[in-house]
C-alpha cells in the first residue's frame, strides 16, 4: 500500500493556489473524518451517562461525572460475560476450521491436476452468490431435526464447511497459484507426498494469505447476526450481536446507556487490535472485497 | 463467482530459491497423476460435502418449501401449489418492497462508490499523516455491525445526538428514522459510513497503480487536473470501479440487521427491503412457506443481477488488466 | 508412511467434524423422557428482579416438595420479539414446557392446538377452587368450556402522572381532583399535557410501549370513543367507523397541533421524569420505586362514549410439544393456587374473584393506596375490556402498523388513512 511513496514524482507546478492546497486538503479530511469517528465517540461518552441524561438537550459531549456503574449493570444484570465467551470461542473455532479446510481445497484447486477441478471450482465458488437468507429456512429445519437448535453447532459447522468458507478457499487458491513450480518440484525430489507438499512447502509460504483469511473469517463470525437470531433461543447461548439488541428494561423499554456500554465492550477490543495491526486488516479485508 | 476477475491480489512473492537445474515437471511422473486424481478429491472432500449439505440441499429444499404451506404453531404442512407465489404477487406490500430494495441498492451504490473514490483521491494526495486518516475512514469496517447500527439508532432518534447538534447550529433536523424519505436516506447513509472504507482501499490501490507517465503526458498536452482525472485516471481504474460496484450491489441486497434495528421496514414499508420482508414473513409471522417463496425470489434476483453484470463487464471495462 | 498418516489425518479430521454433529443430536434426544429428573422451563417477558425472585421462590418450594422435579427455570425473552421467539422455540426441537402468552396472541395459541387443556388438571388439584376464577378473565383463554391457559395477570390500564411536573407547568387541578369532580376527560387530560409541553422542556403525555408501532396500545384511547379495530367476531374491519375516525382525529390533533404527545421517534420515559403523564398498565408501578418523584394514578379518562377501562392480559400455557406435559400442568396448578396468586398479586392482578378486594391487594402492593387500588385495579378489572386480539395476530399487527404510518405526519388525512387500514387488513381478517 505504501509503495506509492517511491513512485511519487515531485509536483512541479508552483501556481499561487499551491500554498493553500495542503491546509485545504487537511481541512477536507478532518471534516470527512467526523462521521466516521463521531459515532464511536458518542457511543463511549453516552455509555457513561445516567439514564435521564442520554437524550438530554444540550447534548453532553463529555460526561463530567462518568457513571461507570453502567458497565457493572451491563455485566451484572445480563449474561454479557457468558455471551462474550460464546462469541469468542465460536469465532476462534470457525477461524481455525476455515483456515484448515479452505487451505486444503484452495491448494487442490490451485495445484493438484485432478479430474473435475475445472468445473468444481466455479461450482463451489457460486456459493458466494447465495445470501444467508435464501438457505436459512431449510438449514433451520435441518438443524432442528438433528436436535441442534439452541446449541452452538450450527454457528460453528455451517460457516466452516458451508457457503461462508468459500471466500477463504478463493483467497487461498489465488495465493497458491502464485507459488513457482520449482519449489514443489524440489520437494518432490525430496520424496514428499502431495500432502507433504501442501503441509511442508505451500502452507508455510501461505502465511500472509492465511492471515487475511483469519481476519475476515473472525470478523464475519464475530459479527454474525441472523444465524444466532434464528438458531439460539436461550440468552446464555446468544452471541454478542444478538445479545446487544436485548438491552431493555423489564417491560421492553430501551436502556440506552446500558446498551451502549455493552456495545463499547464489544467494539473497543476489536478497534484496538485493528489499530495495532491495521495494515494487515486493511489489506486482508480489501483483497477479499467483503460484503459492500 | 464475481470476485474471480478481481483485482490482482497483491501477493508477496515467495522467496526465490536458487535451483541449478530445472527439475522435471509433475507430468513426467505417471504415478503422481494417478495419485493426484485421488488426493485432489480428498483435499476438497470436506468442503464439497459441506457444500452439498449446506448450500445445494437447502437451495433445493427452499424451492420445495415454497410450494407448501405450514403452520409453525400446529406443525402442519400441506402442499399448496403456487399459492405462495400468487400471494406474493398480490401482496399490497410487494410494490413497496420492490421500490425500497431498488432505491436502497441504487442509493447505496451511487453514494458508496462516489464517496469511496473521493476519499481515495484525498488520501492519494500523499500528504503526511494520511495513514491516520486511512485508519479512521476504515475503522467502521471492523466495528461490529450491530453495535454500529445501535449507536446510529441512538444518534438518529428525533431527540438524539445528530438533531441536537444540528439544533445548536440553528438547523431543524428531520425526523431521521420516522420520516417518509429521511428513513431511506438514514439507512443508506449508516451503511455507507460503515463500509465505504473497503471500496476506498480498493480505489486507493487502483489510483496508485495509474502510471505517472500517462498523467504527465496528458499534462504536457495541456489537460487540466479534472480533465486528467476524467480522461486518464477514471478509465484506468474502471476494472476496480466495476468490482466495487458488483460487491456493493450484492451487499446491498443483504442488509438485514440495519433495517431491523433502525426502522423495522417502516414507515409504511418504505425501507422494507427484500431480505427484511423475508424475515418478517418467515420468522415474525411464522409463515415458512411464504417466506421460502420470498427467499426463492431473492435468489432469482441475485442470479439475474450476476448474469447482467457478467454481460456488462465487457462493455464497461475498456481493457482487461 | 508419512504421506499416509497425513492423508488419514485429514480425512479423519473432516469425518470427525461431520460425525460429531450427528452424534450430539442422538445423545441429546435420548436424554429426554425419564420422569425422575425433570427440568421444566417457562418463557417469560419480564426480567424485573423482584418478580424473578418471587418466581424462583415459588419454584424452589415446589422442587422441595416434589423430588421428581429437578429444576424449574424462567427464561426471559424481551417483549419486543417475544411471540416470534416463542413460536420459533415451539417449532424447534427444544420447546419450552410452559410459556407466558400475550392477550393479542391468545386466539392463535388457543386454536392451534399448541396448548394443553388445563381444565382436567386444575379441577382435580386439591384446594384449587377452580370456580373462583373469574369468567371475564378466563374467557379469552377458553375453547368451549375448557381452559387452555391460566390468565395469571389481568392488568388494567391507568394514567400515571407526575405531580412535580404538573405543578411546574402551572397546572391548577391534578387528575385526581378532576376525577373527583367528574371532569376527568380526554379533552382535559390533553389540555393538561399540552400545557406541560408548552411550559416546560419535558413532554406532556406518553402512551407507553406504543412508540408509533405497537398500535394495539392505543385501544386505551379509542375505547373512550367506543371504537374498536374490528367487530366482535373478528370478521369486519372497524377502523373506518365514525367512532374510530373521531378518536384518531383527536389523537392526531393532540400530537401535531397541540404537541400534547411527543412526535414519532421522540423518546420520553415517564418513569425517568421525562413526561408528565403516561398511559400504561398498572403492573408498571414497580418502576416507580426506582424513580422517586411525587406521583399519582387515576383510571383512564372518559371520552364521548363515557368512561371505558381497558385491561391487558397474560396467560400461562403448557405446550403440547413439551416433553413433560403433565408435570408442567401440575406445576402450573401449584403456581396459580390461591396462596401463590395472593403473592403474585403484588405485580399481577389475579383472576380469582375472592382476591379482588382492597385488603388482599393492599397486603401485596405497598406502592398503591387503597383508594387507588379500588379505583384503578378493582374497577378496571371488573368493568374493563381486554385489548383486541385476533387469529393471525402478527400478520395483522404488521399490516395495520404499516397502513397507519401515513397518519403520523402533520398534514395527514385521518379518514383516508383509516380507510386504507381497512383495505389492507380485510383479506387477512376473513382468512
Amino acid at each position: 500500500m505504501r509503495r506509492a511513496a517511491t513512485t511519487t514524482l515531485p509536483h512541479r507546478n508552483a501556481r499561487p493556489g499551491r500554498r493553500w492546497r495542503k491546509p485545504l486538503l487537511y481541512a477536507v479530511m478532518v471534516v470527512a473524518a467526523i462521521p466516521f469517528v463521531f459515532p464511536t465517540w458518542w457511543m463511549i461518552t453516552s455509555s457513561l451517562l445516567p439514564e435521564n441524561e442520554v437524550l438530554s438537550y444540550p447534548p453532553k459531549l463529555l460526561p463530567l461525572h462518568p457513571q461507570w456503574s453502567n458497565y457493572k449493570t451491563a455485566f451484572a444484570n445480563y449474561p454479557l460475560a457468558h455471551q462474550y465467551f460464546n462469541s469468542l470461542y465460536i469465532a476462534v473455532l470457525v477461524t481455525v476450521g476455515t483456515m484448515v479446510f479452505s487451505s486444503l481445497s484452495g491448494y487442490a484447486f490451485a495445484r493438484i491436476p485432478f479430474p473435475g477441478r475445472k468445473w468444481m471450482f466455479p461450482l463451489i465458488l457460486s456459493g458466494l452468490l447465495i445470501p444467508t437468507e435464501v438457505t436459512i429456512i431449510p438449514l433451520f429445519k435441518m438443524v432442528d431435526r438433528l436436535g441442534l437448535t439452541n446449541t452452538h453447532w450450527p454457528l460453528i459447522v455451517i460457516p466452516i464447511l458451508g457457503a461462508p468458507s468459500v471466500l477463504g478457499t478463493f483467497v487461498m487458491r489465488q495465493f497458491f497459484l502464485a507459488i513457482p513450480d520449482e519449489l514443489e518440484d524440489a520437494g518432490r525430489m525430496d520424496g514428499l507426498s502431495r500432502y507433504g507438499l501442501y503441509f511442508k512447502i505451500a502452507l508455510p509460504l501461505a502465511r500472509p494469505a492465511l492471515a487475511s483469511v483469519a481476519i475476515f473469517t473472525f470478523l464475519n463470525s464475530w459479527n454474525m447476526y441472523l444465524e444466532p437470531l434464528v438458531y439460539e433461543t436461550d440468552k446464555n447461548n446468544f452471541t454478542l450481536p444478538v445479545a446487544l439488541t436485548q438491552y431493555t428494561d423489564a417491560y421492553g423499554s430501551h436502556l440506552w446507556n446500558i446498551q451502549l456500554a455493552a456495545s463499547v465492550t464489544t467494539v473497543v477490543p476489536v478497534l484496538i487490535v485493528f489499530i495495532v495491526a491495521q495494515r494487515h486488516f486493511v489489506e486482508g479485508l480489501a483483497q477479499t472485497g467483503l460484503k459492500g | 463467482m464475481h470476485t474471480s476477475k478481481a483485482q490482482p491480489v497483491p501477493q508477496p512473492a515467495p522467496q526465490p530459491v536458487s535451483t541449478r537445474h530445472r527439475p522435471p515437471g509433475p507430468g513426467r511422473f505417471g504415478a503422481w497423476r494417478r495419485k493426484d486424481s485421488v488426493s485432489g478429491w480428498l483435499f476438497i472432500a470436506p468442503q464439497t460435502l459441506g457444500f452439498l449439505a449446506f448450500v445445494v440441499y437447502p437451495l433445493v429444499a427452499v424451492i420445495y418449501y415454497s410450494f407448501h404451506s405450514s403452520n409453525l404453531l400446529s406443525g402442519v404442512t400441506t402442499y399448496s401449489g403456487t399459492k405462495n407465489y400468487s400471494q406474493l404477487l398480490h401482496d399490497p406490500a410487494t410494490p413497496s418492497v420492490a421500490r425500497a430494495t431498488l432505491l436502497f441498492c441504487v442509493g447505496l451504490v451511487a453514494i458508496n462508490i462516489s464517496a469511496a473514490l473521493f476519499l481515495a483521491v484525498l488520501l492519494n494526495q500523499r500528504l503526511r499523516g494520511t495513514t491516520v486518516f486511512r485508519t479512521l475512514f476504515f475503522s467502521p469496517v471492523v466495528v461490529s455491525l450491530v453495535a454500529w447500527t445501535i449507536t446510529w439508532n441512538f444518534l438518529l432518534q428525533d431527540n438524539g445526538g445528530v438533531n441536537a447538534i444540528l439544533h445548536t447550529i440553528g438547523i431543524q433536523g428531520p425526523n431521521w428514522l420516522r420520516g417518509g424519505n429521511s428513513a431511506m436516506v438514514s439507512v443508506v447513509i449508516v451503511q455507507v459510513f460503515k463500509n465505504v472504507g473497503l471500496n476506498m482501499v480498493l480505489f486507493l490501490a487502483a489510483l496508485q497503480g495509474v502510471p505517472q507517465s500517462l498523467l504527465e503526458a496528458a499534462e504536457l498536452d495541456g489537460a487540466g487536473p479534472w480533465r486528467r482525472f476524467r480522461s486518464v485516471t477514471l478509465p484506468m481504474i474502471s476494472p476496480t470501479t466495476l468490482l466495487a460496484t458488483i460487491v456493493t450491489v450484492s451487499g446491498s441486497l443483504q442488509v438485514f440487521a440495519q433495517i431491523q434495528i433502525l426502522t423495522e421496514g417502516g414507515p409504511d414499508n418504505r425501507t422494507n427491503v427484500l431480505v427484511y420482508f423475508f424475515y418478517q414473513q418467515a420468522f415474525d409471522n411464522h409463515d415458512f412457506g411464504y417466506g421460502a417463496a420470498v427467499a426463492v425470489v431473492l435468489f432469482a434476483v441475485i442470479l439475474a443481477l450476476t448474469l447482467i453484470q457478467w454481460r456488462l463487464r465487457k462493455k464497461w471495462v475498456p481493457f482487461e488488466l | 508412511m508419512r504421506t499416509r498418516r497425513f492423508r488419514l489425518a485429514s480425512v479423519g479430521l473432516s469425518a470427525v467434524c461431520l460425525l460429531a454433529a450427528s452424534l450430539t443430536g442422538c445423545s441429546k434426544s435420548s436424554g429426554a423422557g425419564s420422569d425422575s429428573n425433570v427440568s421444566l422451563r417457562m418463557t417469560v417477558w419480564s426480567s424485573d428482579k423482584s418478580q424473578t425472585a418471587l418466581f424462583d421462590s415459588i419454584a424452589t418450594a415446589y422442587e422441595k416438595s416434589h423430588p421428581g422435579i429437578k429444576s424449574i427455570t424462567f427464561d426471559y425473552i424481551p417483549i419486543g420479539n417475544y411471540t416470534t421467539a416463542l413460536t420459533t422455540q415451539i417449532a424447534s426441537s427444544n420447546p419450552p414446557d410452559m410459556a407466558w402468552i400475550l392477550e393479542r396472541d391468545a386466539p392463535d395459541f388457543v386454536s392451534s392446538g399448541a396448548l394443553v387443556n388445563l381444565t382436567p388438571t386444575l379441577q382435580k388439584t386439591a384446594d384449587y377452587q377452580y370456580g373462583d376464577l373469574a369468567p371475564a378473565a378466563t374467557k379469552l383463554w377458553q375453547k368451549g368450556d375448557q381452559l387452555y391457559a391460566y390468565p395469571f395477570s389481568t392488568s388494567p390500564f391507568g394514567m400515571f402522572y407526575n405531580k412535580d411536573l404538573l405543578k411546574q407547568a402551572g397546572v391548577s387541578q391534578t387528575p385526581d381532583q378532576l376525577a373527583a369532580a367528574g371532569q376527568w376527560t380526554w379533552q382535559n387530560a390533553e389540555a393538561m399535557a399540552a400545557q406541560v409541553a408548552a411550559h416546560t422542556d419535558k413532554q406532556g403525555l406518553v402512551v407507553r410501549d406504543w412508540d408509533y408501532k405497537t398500535w394495539i396500545e392505543l385501544a386505551s384511547i379509542w375505547r373512550g370513543w367506543g371504537a374498536d379495530p374490528w367487530s366482535a367476531d373478528g370478521k369486519t374491519c372497524q377502523f373506518d367507523s365514525p367512532q374510530m375516525q373521531a378518536a384518531m382525529t383527536f389523537l392526531h390533533n393532540a400530537i401535531f397541533n397541540d404537541k400534547a404527545l411527543p412526535g414519532p421517534g421522540h423518546s420520553a420515559d415517564f418513569f425517568a421524569g421525562e413526561s408528565a403523564m403516561t398511559v400504561t398498565q398498572i403492573s408498571r408501578a414497580s418502576l416507580l420505586a426506582k424513580h422517586p418523584f411525587d406521583w399519582g394514578i387515576v383510571p383512564l379518562p372518559s371520552g364521548p362514549a363515557g368512561a371505558s377501562q381497558v385491561v391487558g392480559q397474560a396467560g400461562i400455557g403448557v405446550m403440547t410439544k413439551g416433553a413433560h406435559k403433565q408435570q408442567a400442568a401440575d406445576f402450573l396448578a401449584y403456581f396459580s393456587s390461591a396462596a401463590n396468586t395472593a403473592q403474585l398479586a403484588r405485580y399481577f392482578p389475579p383472576a380469582r374473584t375472592s382476591q379482588l378486594t382492597t385488603s388482599t391487594l393492599a397486603t401485596a402492593n405497598s406502592l398503591l393506596t387503597a383508594q387507588q387500588l379500588q379505583d384503578v385495579v378493582i374497577n378496571g378489572i371488573k368493568t374493563g375490556s381486554v385489548l383486541p386480539s385476533h387469529t393471525n395476530s402478527a400478520k395483522i399487527a404488521q399490516l395495520v402498523q404499516s397502513a397507519l404510518d401515513p397518519m403520523w405526519t402533520p398534514g395527514a388525512n385521518v379518514n383516508d388513512v383509516l380507510a386504507g387500514v381497512c383495505t389492507a387488513i380485510k383479506p387477512a381478517l376473513s382468512q
